[in-house]
């Protein structure tokens, strides 16, 4: 057992746990959270990619690429939750008045 | 690829709209010039491209002078051409409708927005890179979404949050089928991927499954086609026809690609994909039917008009995807024309009658006779009438259907066309009985030079089937499709 | 066989276990705080699966920003959430075909070749040519440049996106107490520094514009928090700059070079290095700043009296 071979079930377990998570939570913000955790179980398997068995140094593309992938993936939660806010902010005032 | 005056028009089509994109930001009280000004010039750099294409055949741009695979190549054929021009085509007319907009929060955003959605197009036009269509996807769904909620209510932002979270599903399945491709090839230039992919391979399987799944997400396949009705219905009317004319395109796009350079879909697969779209057709065009709301109702018939262009895509011809790709790529085309049309015809109607409920337009006083006269132009295109773009390429489905012996495709086909011929009687119908409107008729015919955009862009669907030859010629340049190595069993 | 392999098999098991966690928690702030150690976790997995770089960006990133989003979320909108449960038999469909997705990925996993192909080697051939020392920096900024450009963009377009949907003003009340403002006085300047240092690091060794972008963006978020800086209308012009300066320089240097002989991102040898540190030096600025601004969540409009309530 290499730990590429290790972290990369367990990646996908996690991509599995959100998965199914994202398709039936129904509170948006667990949503969010679900989500987020699929894109690393997903990330896992590039960095599994690019793992190479020391004393080999390790494949710079996918680093590269997850890192990309971090980055998409906080400016998609940040619109996320901007909407949320303000879904949250019109219901509140609609159930005010 | 240096070319008149050493302008690279590829990475010009890519880098005119996101500076148009700054400078509308940087310059809030200006976007409205600025951006459309941008609009032009990067279809201008699609038209320069285009030429090029035309005299020099296919070219591949090598960014940074490295070449893939460890670059990124810009790739320009034919079909990407054809999608650019219809993008900017399409993008300019709707950019001009958009210049009424009185509200000075959505003037504001909606240029930046819309430029950064056209980087995007353009940028999954021009890509040659598997994991650089990811990033571009996510520019085209966040730019998207800012589109979808501009309106700004409950109801739309809802319709936001729900399209933003299928459209990261849809990004997380494209980035693990990237992952296992490079877990396995090592690379991930499309062109290069061409090569090594072997037939029968089940890793491949599992990469097609998730691009699949996560493009029929975003471009809303029944029965992922959930978000998109209430999406598409509730924001702004330019914002509606940039989403449904253009937005979806993408990544039907990306499915045609992947199938070029990774493998032929196998028998069972192109079976599924069509089935899926027969699907779409009759429950797209049930729901239209029952929609209450005109708006509503052109959203439902896009889910329609996508599985349309899946069944062509699926079973448009004897020879496999190798052919019937170019049934799917030009009903693309005449659906994007036609329902910018449509959604910027519905948004008129809506604006002068004060709503747009289906059942009461009939007792409407006002008749805004020019928006009703583009709003039935394309429907004609969309039914598939001729002399329309939609004609041209239902019946290159159907005559491919036929000669390749699959007679129930073409029965489904032609049922989901009399369920669009009933959509939108349904509509015209309202636009055509007086007898139950109460008071003086006509005094306010609702005519706006705002009627000019839908009305040239039904024109265009119109004239685009005159000129289907030459654009199916134009689509073969650099045989996209024709390339592929493998069939997936 | 070794003490690492218990290591690594334990931390692959508590990954999963907290996966579950964060998303099982009943109350919701205690998910985030779940998933802000859960991240810090991967990024542990991370550094032992030698992606130094990417474990630094997910601990910054991924945990940290993210979480400080998540937590501000959370305390905007308030904890609660509505009773609606998922029927079971949906449950139960769902998690079925979670279950299938995840173990057909699992066999196309293991049927790939372990440690397979790659472009490691073109990647160290092309080094001395690529103007900087470190591979992942050559990968983010010379070869593959275009999708870093286009991540810039993503980033821009979220900061456009969440500007054109935020309009409420923020409760008027201070959201550090007077200790943690202190802390955080003190915390600012040597955070600056750790910024800094990551982005001058990036050319030869683990860290980069992103990773020191986002120690930087950690320094504005405190500064929010403790009010030592309140966005004001007035701003708005500096930060629509801040924002794109970044993608600007970027998307500029990069048609530039292409002018002439040479291709769009194909920077001539002898400019690579100062070009890349020029660029590598205005997206980390870009990046602060962009993500500073999500946190904050609004453009600071003229709406309320909120911009008054520092006390």
């Amino acid at each position: 057992m290499s730990p590429d071979l290790i972290y990369g079930l367990a990646g996908l377990a996690v991509f599995g746990i959100g998965f199914f998570r994202a398709l039936t939570l129904a509170a948006p913000l667990r949503r969010v959270l679900a989500l987020k955790l699929c894109a690393v179980g997903a990330s896992f398997l590039l960095i599994v990619a690019a793992y190479r068995q020391p004393p080999v140094t390790a494949d710079a593309v996918p680093h590269a690429l997850v890192i990309t992938g971090i980055v998409v993936m906080v400016s998609a939660m940040a619109v996320a939750l901007a909407l949320i806010h303000r879904i949250a902010v019109l219901e509140r005032e609609r159930s005010d008045g | 690829m240096a070319d008149l005056a050493g302008i690279d028009w590829a990475v010009a089509a890519v880098l005119l709209p996101l500076i148009g994109a700054m400078a509308c930001f940087a310059v809030p009280r200006a976007a409205a010039t600025i951006g459309l000004a941008a609009v032009a010039v990067t279809g201008a750099a699609a038209l320069a491209l285009g030429l090029q294409v035309a005299a020099e055949g296919a070219l591949t741009v090598p960014l940074g002078g490295w070449g893939a695979p460890l670059g990124i190549d810009l790739r320009a054929d034919g079909l990407s051409v054809v999608m650019l021009v219809m993008t900017a085509g399409v993008g300019l007319l709707v950019s001009l409708s958009a210049l009424g907009e009185r509200d000075a929060r959505r003037r504001r955003y909606f240029w930046p927005l819309w430029l950064l959605l056209l980087t995007g197009l353009n940028g999954v036009y021009l890509s040659g890179d598997l994991f650089n269509l990811y990033v571009m996807i996510e520019v085209i769904s966040i730019a998207a979404i800012g589109l979808t909620v501009l309106r700004g209510n409950l109801a739309a932002l809802k319709a936001g949050l729900e399209y933003l979270f299928a459209s990261m599903v849809g990004a997380i399945l494209f980035l693990l089928a990237v992952g296992l491709v490079y877990l396995n090839y090592g690379r991930l230039d499309l062109s290069g991927l061409a090569g090594i992919a072997g037939a029968g391979d089940a890793v491949l399987a599992a990469v097609l499954a998730l691009t699949l799944v996560g493009m029929a997400l975003k471009t809303a396949l029944f029965p992922l086609h959930y978000w998109l009705p209430a999406a598409h219905a509730g924001a702004t009317a330019p914002a509606s026809a940039l989403l449904s004319a253009l937005v979806v395109k993408a990544s039907l796009y990306i499915v045609l690609r992947l199938f070029q350079y990774l493998v032929a879909p196998s028998e069972v697969m192109v079976t599924l994909i069509g089935a899926l779209g027969a699907t779409a057709m009759l429950w797209g065009g049930i729901q239209a039917l029952r929609a209450p709301r005109l708006k509503l109702l052109v959203a439902w018939s896009t889910v329609a008009q996508v599985g349309l262009i899946f069944v062509a895509f699926a079973r448009a011809g004897a020879d496999g995807t190798a052919e019937s790709w170019k049934a799917a790529a030009l009903i693309m085309l005449a659906h994007a024309l036609a329902k910018a049309a449509m959604f910027l015809a519905a948004g008129r109607i809506k604006d002068e009658v004060g709503h747009d409920e289906i059942a009461r337009l009939d007792r409407s006083p006002i008749r805004p006779t020019l928006a009703q006269f583009t709003f039935a132009l394309a429907a004609i295109s969309l039914i598939g009438l001729p002399p329309t773009a939609g004609f041209a390429g239902k019946w290159m489905l159907m005559e491919g259907a036929i000669a390749a012996g699959y007679w129930h495709w073409v029965v489904v086909t032609l049922v989901g066309t009399l369920l669009s011929v009933a959509v939108f009687s349904r509509v015209l119908a309202g636009f055509l009985r007086f007898d139950r409107v109460r008071g003086p008729l006509g005094e306010h015919q609702g005519w706006a030079l705002a009627d000019a955009p839908p009305l040239v862009l039904a024109l265009g669907a119109l004239g685009l089937g005159l000129i289907a030859v030459q654009v199916l010629a134009f689509l073969e340049i650099g045989a996209p499709l024709g390339g592929t190595t493998g069939v997936w069993p | 066989m070794d003490a690492m392999l218990v290591f690594d098999v334990a931390l692959a098991l508590a990954l999963v276990g907290l996966a579950w966690a964060v998303l099982a928690a009943e109350d919701l702030f205690a998910a985030v705080v779940l998933f802000i150690v859960f991240g810090l976790m991967t990024a542990l997995a991370w550094v032992r699966l030698a992606a130094p770089d990417v474990a630094l960006a997910e601990a910054a990133i991924g945990a940290g920003v993210t979480g400080a989003l998540l937590l501000a979320t959370l305390r905007r909108i308030g904890g609660a959430e509505s009773a609606e449960t998922t029927p079971r038999p949906v449950l139960i469909g769902v998690g079925a075909l979670a279950a299938a997705v995840t173990s057909g990925l699992g066999a196309a996993f293991l049927a790939a070749p372990a440690q397979g192909p790659g472009l490691e080697a073109a990647i160290a051939a092309n080094l001395a040519a690529s103007g900087v020392e470190h591979p992942v920096t050559a990968v983010l900024l010379n070869y593959r440049a275009y999708d870093t450009l286009m991540e810039v963009v993503v980033l821009f377009a979220a900061v456009v996106a969440v500007w054109s949907v935020a309009q409420a003003p923020e409760p008027a009340t201070p959201l550090l107490g007077p200790l943690h403002a202190g802390f955080a006085r003190v915390a600012l300047p040597a955070a600056v520094v750790v910024g800094a240092y990551l982005l001058w690091a990036g050319a030869t060794m683990p860290g980069g514009a992103f990773q020191g972008g986002a120690v930087l963006g950690a320094v504005a978020i405190l500064a929010l928090l403790a009010r030592d800086y309140v966005p004001a209308p007035a701003h708005r012009a500096w930060a629509r700059g801040a924002f794109l300066a970044g993608t600007a320089v970027f998307a500029l240097v990069a048609a530039g070079v292409g002018f002439g002989p040479r291709m769009a991102f194909e920077y001539p040898p002898a400019l690579a290095k100062p070009l890349i540190l020029l660029i590598e030096a205005v997206v980390t600025l870009s990046i602060a700043a962009t993500l500073a601004a999500l946190f904050f969540g609004r453009e600071p409009e003229p709406l309320g009296v909120e911009v008054e309530a520092r006390k």
